[in-house]
């Protein structure tokens, strides 16, 4: 059995125009890099990636992989000592790559693209009531004050589900429970009816039923005011939850893209097999469940070929030795494996992958005949 | 699975503990009583702040009991106990901590800190046979043997975390309690790490607690699951048995907001939302029910019996 | 062969690397996509960081180049003043010059090629004297330096770790702390009678106090993280935990307290000696130097008698200030990048 695809392309996979249109994020090799105790570090090694209009994008990946770092580069949060080396971030019409100064920053950061961060505790200014807070960002975005801004601010906290918005607008964050301040900071994030909304592991700190709430209102808030998101998490839970496309990320490149359903039901690179089946919802009671030896690599050296390669017990010689190309598996899926070359052996997927393939059924695999 | 027989390792009975706070004394456990039996692995399943590391930590004693009693293989471990008895506390009941980064001495080598317990039982060894001690015990978690002499900072979350497994293990205890041992880790990390929890019970005979706030992990390595709500046990059973027919609403919750990697799923999936406002406890007070079969329920009578209705018409 | 080898597996990655790097052809490009072997301990050492705490600090304190700077005079200021003694042609500090010429004492010289720094009222070399001034004072504030460490340690430690002594030992730190350290200095110093040794024992007795609270506060900070709780879960005696878990991660902040608590020391003997507490006038200190010249202050051609130690003590009280701040910002780890 010879793997499905036959396409080799390299290079051309940037130009494939998607069904929605033109991207509104167009980001294209991106190698960023930090100077940490003397030594460079490359986070960001040749990233590309395209977010369109009112979707929602997941970016997966575990820590080291560098997602963060990647959607921090989008409204010029990265830390002192790291730098874009080189690509473009395309938005608007501008490079935001190139962008250096705060002021340039100003204009978008939080007014067309806003984030929510993990911890909303760490979010907020305990000093300040959660009212003034949300309060700023109509005064400084829309040149709002008193009474109109006071309505604002009311009907803001009505939309994310605080109950009581009249009185408890006076109150501090430490008067509100986790999930509560989360809302607050979603609201002070969505106040100025951004673009794209970024939100990093925007649950991760919660309960399970928490998070559940968080998602639905993060959800119905794009609904009714246009915004695009992306998710930034390691939770695939979450992912299927929310995601119409997926990225996943490992050592600071782009692995595997496309659909939700593509990437769950048909994934195609190494290490999303093993993401997916290491999950303990695949595990069967009394066998050991299926996970990755060893950790992931050490950013800090150069490394060559695949850096998935020296974890996967299926990995091919060629994987120590080039680095291997996006290789596109359909319109809107594409996977960085060796394994979809045409010249690569057929290798099977583990067990759960081929239990989720048998879900979704012969049909909607893309290319040749099995 | 006939309970009469197995040896009972672990059991609280009526425990409470309580935290001094500025406004009070804030009960963070309130009158558990369960059984753990050698061999198995507890599950103990709970949201933030439901009191469930008060209970891990409460039986190593690193917090103090306010009322009720924990007994050890029938001997009281809780409370003031003489010397003695916390030296066997120490040797036959270990824990294995959560946040891998916070859980390790960041000054000590590996080395020490691997064998930082076994300084404190008294068993006179010689520097050569300790080294060696370290070495097996981090060749067990899949660690090699050149780590001993590194810092923890030099490794990565996975690698810590075994490093702090080795250290409970090397004490060879009877009883480990461990206290959300993957919830901090990376997702294909999880793996490697519950493998090697369950490889290592099986070679050893270790009885496990397993306290964790994911109701998918426990599913896949619990044999018996209790339900933790706000320092109050609300339901305990069998794994499968839990899941095939809970009882209790905040069970019923949970259970429903179990994310799944499954898009279809996902988007038909209906959370229920507990509200504590569904029990009416004014008159009729719940108690600590047997259901059947080692299920037991928080309930009161007119709860008990709907709840027998819905098994018997759903068996 | 090579292709022989390739196809038998029996080349390591690297050596696969070379082989292809070095042209061996399209049919061995097709032999790459063979599966490879595994090696899981591989995967194990993938994730190294040779991060080192102490050589990061050093690393962030040695760019700071004001610090730098401070640390040279500092370094040359303090081997000078040990090396002094040594040096030929040299005067005793305390003996009192006599002109051959005149058999007048030579007072109030001005500073000129027989005396470097002139000399006092009473005709004694300013020079060798401030140099032996400063090793004096220098030796007051490093014994107290080091013994209110230890004591401020120990007691700082056990304070903060033994719950049940906090609430006690805290109440009795109020009381003592609001008695001002200027009634105490003074009655000390004057039970004793002024000395060496009464300096040294009075400035301990209350120096200790403050680094002991300032331990005790890091120690609460840090004694309920996951790390003490293991020890103690693991059957650790407190005594260890202290030595082992807690005081490791103090030693940058207690060397900047200490650092700071020299130049302080200092400033304490110079106020005694200013109020007629301090050392007797046969043994000279900073303090003494300062004193007698503040005395003749107002004439201008004998400021120079005040100038001199001034100059000295502020040298080294600013450069210990400076290094110590310099220091504490370079052993936090989060400067580290």
């Amino acid at each position: 059995m010879r793997s499905p695809t036959r396409q080799t392309l390299a290079t051309t996979c940037k130009d494939n125009v998607m069904a929605q249109g033109d991207p509104i994020i167009q980001a294209k090799d991106i190698i960023i890099k930090f100077s940490l105790r003397g030594r460079t570090l490359t986070a960001i090694r040749g990233a590309s990636l395209e977010l369109y209009e009112g979707e929602t994008l997941a970016i997966v990946g575990e820590s080291g992989s560098g997602k963060s770092v990647l959607t921090k580069s989008f409204i010029g949060m990265l830390d002192q000592n790291g730098w874009i080396d080189s690509g473009t971030v395309s938005f608007e019409g501008r490079d935001l790559a190139r962008l250096r100064s705060e002021r340039d920053w100003l204009a978008i950061r939080g007014k067309k693209i806003s984030m929510v961060f993990q911890d909303p505790m760490t979010a907020l200014n305990p000093l300040k009531t959660i009212g003034s807070q949300i309060r700023e960002v109509f005064e400084l975005h829309h040149g709002m004050s008193g009474k109109t801004a006071d309505h604002a601010v009311i009907e803001m906290l009505e939309r994310v589900g605080i109950d009581n918005p009249h009185e408890r607008h006076r109150q501090y964050p430490h008067e509100f429970s986790g999930g509560m301040r989360q809302r607050v900071v979603i609201a002070i994030a969505v106040a100025c009816k951004p673009r794209v909304l970024i939100c990093d592991e925007p649950t991760t700190a919660l309960d399970v039923t928490i998070q559940a709430q968080i998602l639905a209102l993060i959800k119905a808030l794009q609904r009714d005011l246009g915004f695009t998101t992306v998710y930034i998490t390691h939770d695939l839970g979450v992912v299927a939850n929310v995601a119409d496309r997926v990225a996943v990320m490992y050592a600071g490149q782009i692995v595997e893209t496309g659909t939700a359903e593509e990437v769950f039901y048909d994934s195609r690179h190494p290490y999303t097999w093993a993401l997916l089946s290491s999950l303990p919802q695949q595990g069967i009671k009394g066998q050991l469940l299926y996970s990755i030896s060893g950790t992931p690599p050490n950013l800090f050296n150069t490394i060559t070929g695949d850096a998935f390669a020296p974890r996967n017990p299926k990995a091919l010689r060629i994987d120590f030795v080039r680095q291997p190309p996006m290789f596109e598996i359909s319109p809107t899926h594409r996977a960085a494996t060796w394994l979809l070359d045409s010249r690569a052996p057929a290798i099977d997927p583990p067990p759960a992958i081929l239990g989720m393939r048998a879900k979704l059924g012969g049909a909607k695999l893309g290319g040749g005949v099995l | 699975m006939n309970g009469a027989e197995r040896e009972v390792l672990l059991e609280l009975r009526d425990l409470e503990v309580g935290f001094k706070t500025k406004h009070g004394i804030f009960r963070a456990v309130k009158g558990v009583n369960f059984s753990i039996y050698r061999g198995e692995t507890f599950g103990l399943v709970g949201e933030s702040g439901s009191g469930k590391t008060s209970i891990g930590r409460a039986i190593v004693r690193i917090n103090d009991v306010s009322s009720g009693s924990i007994l050890y293989k029938g001997r009281k471990i809780s409370g003031p106990i003489s010397r003695d008895l916390d030296l066997e506390v120490v040797r036959t009941i270990q824990m294995i901590f959560q946040d891998p980064m916070a859980s390790l001495n960041e000054r000590a080598k590996v080395d020490y800190i691997v064998s930082e317990g076994l300084y404190n039982i008294g068993v006179k060894r010689t520097e050569a046979e300790r080294l060696a001690l370290v070495e097996k015990a981090l060749l067990e978690v899949g660690l090699l043997p050149e780590f001993a002499s590194r810092f923890p900072h030099e490794f990565s979350g996975g690698q810590r975390q075994r490093i702090g497994i080795a250290r409970a293990l090397i004490m060879e205890p009877e009883l480990v309690i461990a206290d959300e041992p993957i919830s901090a880790l990376d997702v294909s990390i999880r793996a490697q790490v519950l493998n090697l929890l369950a490889t290592i019970q099986k070679a050893k005979g270790l009885t496990y607690l397993f306290i964790a706030h994911d109701l998918s992990v426990v599913r896949f390595i619990t044999d018996r699951i209790a339900v933790i709500n706000k320092g109050e046990l609300v339901e305990l059973a069998e794994t499968e048995e839990l899941f095939r027919h809970p009882l209790h609403p905040y069970t019923r919750a949970l259970i429903s907001a179990i994310p799944q990697p499954d898009p279809r799923a996902e988007r038909i999936k209906v959370v229920t939302v507990y509200d504590p406002a569904c029990h009416d406890y004014a008159v009729d007070t719940p108690s600590w029910v047997d259901v059947g079969a080692g299920h037991f329920v928080l309930a009161n009578a007119s709860e008990l019996a709907r709840y027998k209705e819905e098994m018997s018409s759903s068996a | 062969m090579m292709r022989d080898r390739l196809l038998a597996g029996a080349m390591s990655p690297d050596a696969i690397r070379c082989a292809v790097d070095s042209g061996s052809g399209a049919e061995d490009e097709l032999s790459l996509f063979e599966p490879a072997e595994f090696d899981p301990n591989a995967g194990e050492r993938g994730g190294y960081s040779n991060y080192s705490y102490w050589r990061s600090t050093f690393r962030v304190f040695l760019k700071n180049r004001v610090a730098f700077g401070f640390l040279v005079l500092l370094v040359a200021l303090l081997a000078f003043t040990f090396i002094q003694p040594m040096l030929p042609g040299q005067r005793n500090p305390t003996k009192i010059h006599i002109d051959p010429a005149t058999g007048m004492q030579f007072r109030n010289v001005p500073p000129g090629k027989e005396f470097w720094f002139g000399t006092n009222t009473i005709g004694q070399d300013l020079w060798s004297r401030i140099w032996s001034g400063t090793r004096t004072s220098l030796e007051i504030g490093l014994l107290v330096g080091i013994a209110e460490m230890l004591i401020g340690i120990s007691f700082g430690a056990m304070w903060g770790y033994v719950r049940r002594l906090d609430a006690v030992v805290t109440e009795i730190y109020n009381v003592i702390n609001n008695i001002p350290t200027t009634i105490i200095l003074m009655l000390l110093a004057y039970i004793m009678r002024p000395s060496f040794k009464t300096m040294v024992i009075a400035m301990c007795a209350t120096g200790w106090l403050g680094l002991a609270r300032f331990v005790r506060n890091q120690i609460v900070i840090i004694r309920d993280r996951e790390y003490n709780l293991a020890s103690r879960c693991l059957g650790t005696p407190t005594r260890r935990i202290i030595m082992k878990n807690l005081l490791p991660y103090l030693v940058s902040v207690i060397m900047l307290q200490t650092a700071l608590s020299i130049p302080g020391t200092i400033g304490w003997e110079v106020f005694l000696t200013y109020i007629g507490l301090g050392l007797p006038v046969s043994i000279p200190s900073l303090g003494n130097l300062v004193n007698e010249g503040r005395q003749i202050m107002m004439s201008p051609e004998l400021r120079y008698q005040l100038v001199f130690p001034t100059i000295v003590l502020s040298l080294i009280t600013i450069s210990f200030y400076v290094l110590g701040n310099a220091f504490s910002d370079a052993s936090d780890p989060r400067n580290h990048v």
